[in-house]
């Protein structure tokens, strides 16, 4: 599953990177930094990560995913801090979905 | 990074508390704090500022004005966004993406947007959750050429040459009154309509007001428009203050107010109420409730009004005043159009919303 989840998220950083400059296109790479102090990407951006992400779990993991609930608006610097973090989340989200 | 919500009770205590108006960087000013807290369309418990705290500093906020939209027999509660700003040195923190999610969620999605900036624009188009609405296409017409104002403001050099601009606007301006005597004398307007000025909602204009706001999207009553009037985010004021200096919105201007106008015909029929905002050299009609056979003259009482309070810029959105101004043949030096861009949240989207009007000053418009 974890490698879906990558996989899904690559797709997005693919999509992300069409409305960006080259200079400024984000590497598909899991330490690849998004929010944070190194962070990458403006409010904007990450709305928009936030956005396709939810788009593309659905399209691709073809389950639903809910990445702007209180849960996960509380914790945002530690959730999407890189790519990797972000996808450890949504592996995280989705295993309490099977279990619940 | 913390969040704090504030209902409009937490407001309440916001405003008597010391503490929170000790940041370098204020999140509202107390007028307008006083303002949110008087909406009469808001709940007590209904949250109404976000603010994004970082050792105890402001690092971002966004506002929210919970208002009503009516279509059909329903009555849908929505809150539209309002003062969204957020640190520049904390721009990749993700402060400003939780602040919008969070209004969000406080109002089960069900937000509105009126007039963004740029910046907030994308931020919005980025979330994919909003639809536009038909934006207001309205008229910005320029009465009087006012250069003393707007060339120093383009070209700040030029700021020594002010006293031959000054000339040269008074000699604009005579031509101004030339022209707008010879249109009184040919449209009459004195002879025809008479006005009464109000500062509040008095029960004839309610009355009437309700007789013609049943296509408006927000329907304001009484106590909406007396809280518009009443309760101003910008306050006339000479200089910045201290508050002002702290805060990213607009809070003072040299000249603003609000003026109800109600129109009658033949000295005893009411045709019209209209309310006007005025900032500094620019009025616009915030507000305007009347019958389409009367539009022609509630625009020439606009007008006159916009002359006699000696504005530079007229600002209409009713597209039956802006057809009206057509047809009348007002003198001005220029006509351009502007429009007002309005976004729901996509909640809003089965609902029929087309054959509704938005006006002037719906969503936060009212208010800047």
């Amino acid at each position: 599953m974890h490698a879906k989840i990558t996989q899904m998220l690559f797709s997005v950083i693919d999509e992300l990177n069409q409305l960006r400059p080259p200079d400024e296109h984000l590497a598909k790479d899991l330490e690849t930094p998004l929010a944070g102090d190194s962070g990458r990407l403006d409010s904007a951006g990450l709305i928009n990560l936030i956005a396709v992400a939810e788009q593309k779990a659905a399209a691709e993991l073809g389950r639903p995913l809910l990445l702007t609930d209180d849960r996960t608006l509380s914790q945002v610097n530690q959730v999407f801090r890189t790519l990797g973090t972000l996808a450890d989340y949504i592996h995280l989200r989705l295993n309490e979905q099977n279990d619940g | 990074m913390e969040i704090k919500t504030f209902t409009v009770v937490d407001l309440k205590t916001a405003l008597v508390s010391e503490d929170f108006w000790l940041t370098k960087t204020l999140p509202i000013t107390k007028h307008r704090a006083l303002s949110y807290c008087r909406n009469p369309r808001a709940a007590e418990d209904d949250p109404v500022l976000l603010v994004a705290y970082q050792d105890i500093q402001v690092i971002g906020y966004l506002g929210i004005l919970p208002d009503k939209i009516f279509v059909n027999d329903a009555v849908y509660k929505l809150g539209w966004l309002t003062s969204w700003w957020v640190d520049p040195s904390c721009a990749t923190a993700g402060v400003g993406a939780i602040l919008l999610f969070k209004a969000l969620n406080a109002y089960d999605q069900y937000i509105g947007v009126s007039g963004v900036s740029r910046t907030a624009r994308k931020a919005l188009h980025a979330s994919q959750k909003f639809m536009a609405l038909k934006p207001l296409q309205g008229l910005d017409i320029r009465l009087r050429l006012n250069v003393t104002r707007d060339i120093p403001r383009r070209l700040p050099a030029l700021k020594i040459f002010r006293v031959l601009f000054k000339i040269f606007d008074e000699m604009m301006d005579e031509v101004v009154n030339l022209r707008s005597f010879f249109w009184q004398q040919r449209n009459n307007p004195d002879q025809r309509l008479t006005f009464e000025y109000i500062s509040t909602i008095d029960e004839e204009t309610d009355h009437f007001i309700q007789q013609h706001h049943q296509d408006d999207l927000t329907r304001k009553e009484k106590s909406d428009l007396n809280w518009i009037m009443n309760y101003p985010w910008v306050l006339s004021a000479p200089l910045k203050d201290a508050a002002s200096k702290r805060y990213y919105f607009s809070s003072r201007a040299d000249r603003f107010s609000y003026l109800g106008v109600k129109v009658f015909e033949h000295h005893n029929e009411m045709i019209g109420f209209f309310l006007l905002k005025v900032r500094d050299d620019r009025m616009s009609v915030v507000y305007s409730y009347f019958e389409s056979r009367h539009a022609t003259s509630i625009i020439a009482a606009v007008f006159q009004h916009a002359l006699v309070m000696n504005v530079s810029i007229l600002r209409l959105y009713d597209e039956q005043l802006v057809a009206g101004f057509s047809d009348l043949g007002c003198p001005c030096w220029s006509a351009k159009k502007n429009s007002r861009e309005f976004s729901l949240s996509k909640v809003f989207a089965d609902i029929p919303l087309a054959n509704y009007r938005l006006q002037g000053g719906d969503g936060d418009l009212a208010f800047y």
